[in-house]
């Protein structure tokens, strides 16, 4: 090994550590490869459909409450909203990445309890949803959205992440930005 | 000797890159939504003009209603929106012999001033729809959800944001905010409820 080759070899090691390091950060698409890498015993042992869960107002509030303090993402949605069909598959595959790593992801529609049996179940197979599923069945939806952040204006999609403490250190009307969000996420487990 | 240097330099480069890279990375992602600021209830809405969805050029003041003004924030997709058509329209037809006009707004940018003509025609919606390109108005509301309503009283005040009632289907109507705020505001009476969470779809903003 000449005395150039050393150095450039250590440059290009440096280097590769370096994007290896960066390089996830600043990709915009989901990872292929973590889903990869979930282990398969424990997405097996999650059932293959869940069932839709109807709930009141009043069950609301726990179910925001994160669980033996994993830090929890909440996405609010509905089968006749675009918005949220569209970033649907990024909040499964972030589910499927993040959940063995300690952080829970639930999703609550707001769909009329009439499509409960219909358009609910058929989207979720469609989008092979894993996660737990609400559907939030309120009579008048106001008290609900004012609970969840007072400035939520009720729009559709709305996405929460919560730290392992309950608070809210995230949150999206709208459509979010799948790198942003990701990137939120891993903040909020790096402080776990 | 040289070399090392040269391999030296070259490896601070690198780091350098690596670190504006990242600072410039965690700088794009910020944690609070963009939304505008609403506007405080008891503000004033300064004039503005806007086309309308036949492309004329209207403004508060040709807009305004005697005794006041209802914005209306309207889709042409957005389902809960359309769930609100009939009532929307009764509720012009209701207020314009009492003073109020009811002006519907636009500010999705995917829906063209084509679409809302062509939405307003088929759904028989009477009362002008703005086209917001740029979402101008929506911003200085701080407007995010269809359909939601802004009142006006007859000095261009905002007296009321919010939901048109609590029924999306109409089969179970409860409360019924924005009338209420209509009928406080023409016997003199403060709206006892000036805010109220408007559910709906995302403005698309341009």
């Amino acid at each position: 090994m000449s005395s150039l080759t050393r150095p450039l070899l250590l440059t290009l090691g440096v280097l590769g550590l370096l994007l290896s390091f960066t390089a996830p950060a600043w990709g915009r698409e989901p990872r292929e490869s973590h889903a990869a890498r979930t282990p398969r015993g424990k997405r097996a042992a999650l059932k293959p459909e869940p069932a839709v869960r109807v709930i009141t107002a009043e069950e609301l509030g726990p179910l925001l409450r994160p669980k033996d303090a994993r830090p929890l993402l909440v996405n609010y949605w509905a089968t006749w909203c675009d918005p949220c069909r569209e970033e649907f598959p990024d909040l499964v595959k972030i589910d499927q990445d993040f959940r063995t790593k300690g952080l829970d992801t639930i999703a609550i529609s707001l769909d009329d309890l009439a499509e409960l049996k219909t358009e609910v179940p058929k989207f979720l197979r469609l989008m092979k949803v894993r996660m737990p599923v609400y559907l939030l069945h309120a009579a008048d939806p106001e008290p609900s959205i004012k609970m969840v952040d007072p400035t939520w204006g009720g729009a559709l999609p709305a996405t929460f992440l919560y730290d392992a403490r309950g608070e809210i250190v995230y949150k999206k009307f709208g459509r979010f930005d799948t790198a942003e969000l990701r990137a939120a996420i891993e903040k909020v487990m790096s402080k776990k | 000797m040289r070399k090392q240097s040269v391999i030296s330099l070259l490896l601070a480069a690198i780091f350098a890159i690596v670190a504006v890279a990242n600072v410039t990375n965690h700088n794009a992602r910020a944690t609070t939504p963009d939304v505008p600021a609403a506007l405080a209830i008891g503000s004033t809405v300064p004039e503005f003009s806007l086309p309308d969805a036949d492309g004329k050029t209207q403004s508060l003041s040709s807009l305004k209603g005697k005794n006041g003004t209802v914005f209306i924030f309207v889709a042409v997709q957005c389902p809960v929106s359309n769930a609100y058509n009939e009532r929307m329209e009764k509720l012009a037809q209701d207020y314009k012999a009492r003073g109020i006009n009811v002006v519907g707004i636009n500010s999705n940018v995917a829906e063209p001033a084509e679409a809302v003509k062509a939405h307003a025609t088929t759904n028989k919606l009477t009362f002008p729809i703005l086209k917001d390109p740029g979402n101008k108005i929506a911003d200085q509301l701080g407007a995010t959800v269809t359909p939601e309503a802004y009142v006006l009283d007859a000095s261009n005040k905002l007296i009321y944001r919010g939901r048109i009632d609590n029924s999306r289907k109409g089969d179970s109507i409860t409360a019924t905010e924005l009338r209420d705020a209509l009928e406080a505001s023409l016997v003199g009476k403060p709206v006892s409820k000036e805010i109220a969470a408007a559910f709906g779809c995302s403005i698309k903003r341009a």
